[in-house]
């Protein structure tokens, strides 16, 4: 926010200067806790306990990051989470766009009114489905298996809808009025002719499906039981709880968790861009 | 309003690419996962599986995984498999969660006060059909009582527990205290001459944060019980089934030991001294005792063999939790563990085979060696007293208010037990 | 946008939704097996006393009546107010300083906006376990800097004046979606209308309070109820700080339980102490408070949002 006194810097100084100084500050903050992760995660357990800390580890323990794969079982841990996220993103991407298509392609008696009932379970806090869902599941046996997690992908998530929705309304009623007059019934005009057009929207989707997906934490500790079943984030705090995990082990392990999403990032930067601002288009 | 609707650029590969590895991941993931069970190394053939879930942590999980590895070699009918589980004594969410999705275990490690509890809420199968009951006599009397509920018992007695005052003598001796008091072992020393000795220690830097403490009552073991039971108070009214934590004993020894004490350390200080050297999930060896940054600690029997395993060559005494006056008799309280079958187990007559093992002579013996454990088996011990305790919530206001608050909020709980049988 | 349907169906109407229905099918389903079904189930099970474990036993409204007399609750919903009415409003402001910072013609601004956003999608689990060491009063980095400005010792996560300050600059970490979307909402703004203000004399304060502000006021909105709603939400933090080991750390949630969110109580109601219907009956009226809250700001936001004329 420009402080009262932005008027007058802005006179004597050129406004990319503040701006840039507010931009590298604000970058501090938000980079901050990853250098101290990394620089915790080269340290000596020793060295984490010294005063005042170092800010650069005084030796490099690249070991560090070998010894937490060993330590906790990370590649189980990590099969799991990809499993689990695989899981959730194949459902959001199957469902979501298919969903969507019903609510914006087709004019149909009622569509809006259903629609609207579609956006406001965004407003619902999912924590006040647990109890009851969790005597669902486990009536169903499905207690210590990945299907209360996944299942539910495949029936469509309001956010997604709405981001694939949008997307649908963009495109112009024409295309899907001539491949009709050619014959095509509504399934086959949305999978060969609108679905084509429509995969930026399904790789945001399916991305930010994904990154949901590798964070989920209530539902995993809810629903598994079994420490082999366990993705990366439960199964971290397990172990953390039960086998004395050093801080600098910790760190390389956050790390190794970090970098896919940071990877996935700077892959496909645009759509993550674009997945978020969609939601701006309505206003 | 914007119209640009940006999403136009599409890297096709890279999707492709995500999808597929994630397809292939799944493929391979449910051709290794679904293989059936082969039997357990260390098992004999013909021998049908139990799993025992506990959430104890290293060093005392490596001795039941021994206890656990013998077992295995001499029956020939059960092979149990042990399972790590998060949780603590009050914290079994792991097993009922798992227990009412059918996929529990056969044998839990309980919490020993808390048998009555999960009784009470339907997480344990009654143990008489198996004829537990005429194992009560093997047991010490109150931890065979602790495994009971309504008259029937729901698990087996294994180990117990003491506190008591442990001290670091070099730390105590590099600040001039004279030790020999503490040394003496023949009777508890009192409150104030602890305080004395833990106010030599405190030594702070130049930013007002402690580097060494004395004494911090609340650390570790310094439960509403420790200093309750030191003070004489009492935490249940038996007759009226009512839980008393603010017996005016039990207020006293709140504020003498939790109030004023903090007060005089500073508060702030010394909460900040354990979020530095001792902030949750640290670490066993990282502890501040073992350290060398605090001259007393209230804690356990677990402790000898922790510094046994850490820091062998730590000096160290143990002696009585002090008392509030000079001749008042030396108090501490028992806990401990015990084992019990959850609800619908699959394999019940091995689970329960399995428990007479390890709560009986022979996994007791190993388990007393090697994690200097109390047994309750009486053929291996003969101390340790009875004190039965209730859990209440701690709180931080004036103790005298946090402990009504505590005495009416659970009371309102308990009625729908009472009376306990 | 919400309009009930008509009741009078035409034959295309029937065609129509005939096609309709398979697409759409999907989210019927799940939202009748996923969303109303649970909330209807948790309704009667918050009218019982059930442990998980053989019967529900109708026990009437005794488990409300006990969150009036419950210490634990009134803590929880305090806390959880707490943290929403700082985390929301200052998560509200850092967003749209960010965006502002993005909104300008800088070569580099690409790598300032990835800086931004990439925390924002990253694991909430993972973050927490960096604050641990982060916020740890001696070792962690931010004592450390706050040292060199005189500052205080802060024991950040381990002083209950301060757990849910941790928590709220924790959450400000995930700022960068928001902030995109609001980046987006002020690229949409009309340069002209800049172009008049400032051949009228307006500075960049006025400009910003006179046309920009007004212009977002709709994302603001938006970003007011979704944030409240998250906010009411808040449990991953809480749980991963407080810890599970034995010793003090397991029975109470942070110092002086601050830690203890709404939804952490619930959880340890429902899954360690084993009292479905009170977790049931605290799930209901969180999802009340999370309706009457979304009311009250669509209300309130009538006094604020400029909505622009199609």
């Amino acid at each position: 926010m420009p402080t009262p006194r932005a008027p007058l810097f802005n006179r004597l100084i050129p406004q990319s200067l503040y701006v840039r100084v507010g931009l590298v500050l604000a970058c501090v903050f938000f980079l901050l806790p990853f250098y101290w992760m990394a620089n915790s995660a080269l340290k000596s357990t020793a060295e984490l306990s010294t005063f005042p800390p170092t800010l650069l580890p005084q030796s490099l323990r690249f070991e560090n990051f070998v010894n937490a794969v060993n330590y906790i079982p990370f590649g189980t841990f990590l099969l799991n989470s990809v499993i689990l996220t695989a899981g959730i993103s194949i459902g959001a991407a199957i469902s979501n766009p298919l969903i969507a298509y019903g609510f914006s392609r087709i004019k149909w008696p009622g569509r809006d009114f259903v629609f609207g009932i579609v956006m406001a379970t965004i407003f619902l806090p999912f924590p006040v489905l647990i109890v009851a869902l969790f005597d669902i599941f486990a009536k169903l046996h499905w207690i210590d298996t990945f299907l209360p997690m996944i299942v539910p992908a495949f029936f469509g998530s309001p956010f997604f809808i709405f981001l694939m929705r949008q997307f649908y309304l963009a495109l112009p009623g024409e295309i899907s009025e001539a491949a009709r007059i050619d014959g095509a019934n509504e399934f086959q005009v949305f999978l060969f002719i609108i679905l084509p057009l429509a995969k930026p929207a399904v790789a945001a989707v399916v991305i930010f499906a994904a990154v949901q997906a590798w964070g989920e934490f209530l539902a995993p500790l809810l629903y598994l039981s079994d420490e082999t079943k366990y993705p990366l984030s439960i199964g971290l705090q397990f172990y953390r709880q039960s086998h004395d995990v050093a801080y600098n082990l910790l760190m390389a392990a956050s790390t190794l968790i970090v970098l896919p999403i940071v990877a996935l990032f700077i892959a496909f930067q645009r759509f993550f861009i674009q997945g978020v601002t969609a939601g701006s288009v309505k206003g | 309003m914007t119209k640009e609707n940006a999403m136009t650029l599409l890297p096709g590969r890279g999707i492709r690419a995500l999808i597929l590895s994630f397809l292939m991941v799944t493929a391979c993931s449910t051709g290794g996962s679904t293989g059936s069970a082969p039997p357990l190394a260390g098992c004999n053939s013909g021998t049908t599986l139990a799993t025992f879930w506990t959430s104890h942590t290293p060093p005392d999980s490596d001795s039941l995984k021994n206890i656990v590895t013998a077992f295995n070699k001499q029956s020939n009918s059960t092979c149990v498999k042990l399972v790590q589980v998060p949780g603590s004594e009050t914290d079994i969410a792991k097993l009922t969660t798992a227990v009412r999705g059918g996929t529990g275990p056969d044998v839990y490690m309980l919490d020993r006060f808390t048998v009555a509890e999960r009784a009470a809420a339907g997480v344990l199968e009654d143990l008489t059909p198996y004829g537990a009951a005429s194992l009560g006599s093997s047991y010490l009397d109150f931890a065979w009582q602790e495994a009971q509920f309504k008259g029937k018992p729901y698990a087996l007695p294994f180990d117990t527990d003491t506190r008591a005052l442990y001290y670091n003598k070099d730390l105590l001796k590099a600040a001039g205290v004279d030790t020999s008091a503490l040394d003496a072992r023949d009777k508890p020393v009192t409150i104030d001459a602890v305080r004395t000795m833990a106010n030599k220690v405190n030594k702070k830097d130049a930013s007002g944060n402690y580097t060494t403490v004395g004494f911090i009552p609340w650390f570790e073991q310094g439960w509403h019980y420790t200093w309750g039971f030191a003070y004489g108070g009492t935490f249940f009214d038996k007759a009226a089934c009512k839980v008393t934590p603010d017996d005016p004993k039990i207020v006293q020894a709140y504020k003498d030991m939790f109030w004023d004490w903090a007060g005089s350390l500073g508060v702030a200080q010394a909460q900040t001294f354990i979020s530095s050297y001792a902030p949750p999930n640290l670490p066993t060896q990282q502890n501040a005792f073992l350290t060398g940054k605090l001259g007393f600690m209230i804690s356990g029997d677990w402790v000898l063999g922790n510094i046994q395993t850490y820091v062998p060559n730590l000096k160290y005494g143990v002696t009585y939790i002090p008392v509030p006056h000079a001749g008042d008799a030396a108090a501490t309280w028992a806990g401990g563990w015990s084992m019990v079958i959850p609800k619908g187990p699959k394999n019940g007559k091995g689970g329960y085979e399995f428990m007479k093992y390890i709560a009986g002579e022979p996994g007791q013996r190993v388990y007393t060696k090697e994690t200097q454990h109390t047994p309750t088996f009486k053929s291996l011990t003969s101390d340790s007293t009875l004190f039965p305790g209730d859990a209440a919530t701690r709180h931080t206001t004036e103790p005298a208010a946090a402990l009504a608050t505590a005495a009416s909020a659970t009371n309102d709980k308990l009625k729908q037990y009472c009376p306990l049988a | 946008m919400i309009a009930a349907p008509r009741l009078r169906l035409s034959h295309d109407d029937w065609r129509n939704l005939r096609t309709a229905l398979p697409f759409v099918l999907p989210w019927v389903i799940g939202f009748f097996a996923f969303t109303l079904y649970p909330i209807i189930y948790s309704l009667y099970l918050s009218f019982n006393q059930y442990s998980g474990f053989g019967d529900a036993v109708p026990v009437g409204i005794a488990n409300y009546k006990h969150m009036v007399s419950d210490p634990l609750f009134w803590k929880a919903l305090y806390n959880t107010g707490y943290y929403t009415a700082l985390a929301v409003p200052i998560g509200l402001v850092v967003a749209i300083v960010l965006a502002l910072l993005m909104n300008q013609n800088l070569r580099e601004v690409a790598i300032y906006r990835a800086a931004f956003y990439l925390p924002s999608i990253l694991p909430l689990f993972a973050l927490t376990f960096i604050f641990i060491v982060l916020l740890n009063p001696r070792f962690g980095a931010v004592n450390y800097f706050l040292g060199f400005l005189h500052v205080p010792t802060i024991n950040w996560l381990g002083d209950a004046r301060w757990t849910k300050v941790s928590v709220v600059i924790l959450a400000q970490l995930g700022a960068g979606g928001p902030a995109l979307i609001f980046l987006a909402s002020l690229r949409a703004v009309p340069v002209e209308l800049y172009e008049s203000a400032r051949l009228e004399g307006a500075g960049p304060i006025r400009r910003f309070w006179h046309i920009t502000l007004p212009l977002i006021t709709p994302v603001i909105l938006y970003d007011l109820i979704y944030g409240t709603i998250l906010g009411l939400q808040i449990f991953t933090p809480a749980y991963i700080l407080v810890g599970g080991t034995s010793g003090g750390a397991a029975y109470t949630a942070g110092p002086e339980n601050s830690l203890l969110f709404y939804v952490f109580y619930l959880y340890k109601n429902a899954f360690q102490y084993s009292d479905m219907g009170y977790a049931s009956a605290m799930a209901w009226v969180l999802f009340v408070i999370s309706i009457v809250l979304a009311v009250l700001i669509m209300r309130w936001s009538r006094y604020w949002v400029h909505y622009e004329a199609d």
